[in-house]
């Protein structure tokens, strides 16, 4: 039991970086179709 | 001992990593660069910046090489709760200070920096303040992650320590000069994708390559008692609450934060700063895990040196590709922070010094804009010397560490409370700065009726710390009545405890005395400022572009 507490417990953290970086990649492909839909600049 | 110790690439094998990163970060910038620069984008883009982009700046910025190294520190001394305690803490100044974000934004929509907000509000005293406290910080920011850069370079390759220093400021500066701002939040984007790749990665890798799950469970018999305690109150007392103290005072004290706050899209705050907290969190948490792992393994830091820690366990455990990803995230998250850095610094002269003391709110966009880019220009070379010479120059941190702490409460009564005065903010900021060093500094002895006094002030700045974060996101009654209660229960508990940690004890104090001094000096006049003034004064400085509506 401690070995697999352990183990998520230094896995969460790469897992929870990999929700993150498809959340803000998702968001920022948004971000780029509606600046290229409302013609205005990305930033 | 670097031959002896770490992998060592090649200088052709190093250079050409550099040259990968900054001259791709480089044709990056080219997608967005303009002839003729916008001013106000120049500082702020168009105030319209989406959540993805925006969630990928504040995190990239936030994370700086130092995040990587003293997570992992943390991790190896202070065992199971250590990296939690660096990680979590410092995810939370950029929770906390959204719910304060939003009100300046609504204040001030035009504007660039938080300093622009204070000289309306207060004029140039309070502004300046503010605006050379975040201009030390960020030359301090500049050197450490220039510092990082050599150190890094010097460890894994023959090249010297001064040529990392000088190729990272360089590079930094090559894509950051010509579209400022518009060029940090892009390039964040990038590295923070690549950040978070490799971050994912050498995690697990390290994990594996170590033996697994199995290994760590062996190696808890390893860990003392306290190190073993996932509620270990060293971990609290040392690491955890002198970083809560922070939390606010670097979220407000750091225009890199504030600059994203002007420049996010409004109704799009809430979401990036939420993202980029739990972003920060899981990648600093996580490459934490690397120093906990190395404690569990029995590994010694060479020299003694904690900043070896993660550079040795990746060294000998993971393949030269591995160690290649290393390197890019060091030198990904170093470069985020300082091309930020140069943004904010340039941003502040643009505005505070020219804008509005030198060409009184009516400046030539073209100079405004040679200003700034010189502004990089020059603190680069400032951080490339400082890093270069390894001057000693961290105790500055210490005071501008303080300096912030002073500014939390006056800054942010200023936004809300219609009484705060000039001569207040002002006062409350000296006051808590001295009375910071008298207790910092033990100028006099925490003894007796002077140690009592001393921690009820500083009880009195943890009340302060904890009410304005209930008040940020619960309101003024519920914000009131938790830091008065907090206040008495701390000083319940601090008093003949507290003086014997007098670093936490000096970042309460500055927080309680400008507090009580921004107070009692307010109550002193009568005079009552009108809010919206403040969207009057502060403007946009180029014709160019229209205003963003308050």
């Amino acid at each position: 039991m401690q070995t697999f507490i352990l183990a998520l417990y230094v896995l969460i953290w790469p897992l929870i970086s990999l929700a993150i970086f498809a959340v803000i990649g998702i968001a920022t492909v948004k971000d780029i179709r509606a600046a290229k839909r409302n013609k205005r600049e990305l930033v | 001992m670097n031959e002896e110790n770490f992998y060592q690439f090649s200088t052709l094998t190093v250079l050409a990593l550099l040259v990968f990163f900054y001259g791709g970060t480089y044709l990056l910038t080219l997608l967005i660069k303009k002839k003729k620069e916008n001013t106000d984008a120049f500082m702020v883009s168009n105030h319209q910046i989406g959540f993805g982009l925006g969630a990928a700046s504040m995190t990239a910025t936030w994370i700086w090489a130092a995040s990587f190294y003293g997570a992992a520190t943390s991790g190896y001394t202070y065992g199971i709760s250590g990296p939690l305690h660096y990680g979590l803490w410092g995810a939370l100044m950029i929770l906390f200070i959204y719910p304060f974000g939003r009100r300046f934004r609504k204040l001030a929509p035009n504007a660039h920096t938080l300093g622009e907000l204070i000289h309306a509000r207060h004029g140039s005293s309070s502004q300046l303040i503010l605006a050379s406290s975040n201009i030390l910080g960020s030359i301090i920011s500049l050197m450490v992650n220039f510092t990082a850069s050599g150190a890094l370079v010097s460890v894994l390759s023959p090249l010297s320590f001064q040529a990392g220093v000088i190729i990272a400021g360089v590079g930094v500066l090559c894509y950051t000069l010509w579209s400022g701002f518009r060029a940090s939040v892009l390039t964040d984007f990038a590295q923070l994708m690549a950040m978070m790749a490799v971050a994912i990665l050498i995690i697990p890798a390290v994990m594996f390559a170590l033996g697994g799950p199995q290994t760590l469970s062996e190696g808890m018999s390893l860990l003392t008692p306290e190190q073993a305690n996932l509620f270990s109150m060293d971990a609290i007392l040392n690491q955890g609450a002198p970083f809560f103290v922070a939390v606010l005072a670097y979220a407000i004290g750091n225009q890199t934060i504030s600059q994203r706050l002007f420049a996010v899209r409004e109704d799009h705050i809430k979401p990036t700063f939420i993202t980029a907290t739990i972003g920060y969190g899981a990648i600093v948490i996580g490459l934490g895990m690397i120093g906990l792992m190395a404690l569990m393994t029995g590994m010694e830091p060479i020299g003694g040196d904690m900043n070896n820690l993660i550079p040795q366990m990746v060294s000998m455990y993971l393949s030269p590709v591995f160690i290649a990803l290393f390197f890019i995230l060091v030198i990904g998250s170093l470069s985020s922070t300082a091309d930020s850095d140069l943004s904010a610094m340039s941003a502040i002269v643009m505005a505070d010094v020219y804008g509005k003391n030198i060409a009184k709110n009516k400046p030539d966009p073209t100079k405004m804009l040679f200003i700034g880019r010189l502004t990089m220009i020059v603190a680069t070379l400032i951080g490339v010397i400082l890093a270069s010479f390894s001057m000693d120059i961290l105790i500055m941190l210490v005071f501008v560490g303080a300096l912030w702490g002073a500014i939390v409460f006056p800054v942010i009564a200023s936004c809300f409370w219609d009484r705060i005065t000039n001569t207040a903010f002002t006062s409350a900021v000296i006051a808590g700065l001295v009375m910071f060093c008298i207790a910092r500094f033990e100028l006099l002895p925490l003894v007796g009726v002077v140690g009592g006094l001393f921690e009820l002030l500083a009880a009195v700045g943890g009340g302060v710390v904890l009410g304005l974060m209930a008040f940020g996101f619960c309101g003024r009654r519920v914000g009131l009545v938790f830091g008065t209660l907090c206040a008495i229960a701390l000083a319940y508990f601090s008093i003949g405890f507290l003086r014997d940690y007098t670093v936490l004890l000096a970042s309460l104090m500055a927080y309680g005395v400008s507090t009580i001094v921004c107070i009692a000096v307010s109550l002193m006049s009568s005079s009552k400022f009108d809010f919206s003034q403040i969207d009057q004064k502060v403007i946009n400085y180029d014709p160019a572009k229209p205003a963003a509506k308050g």
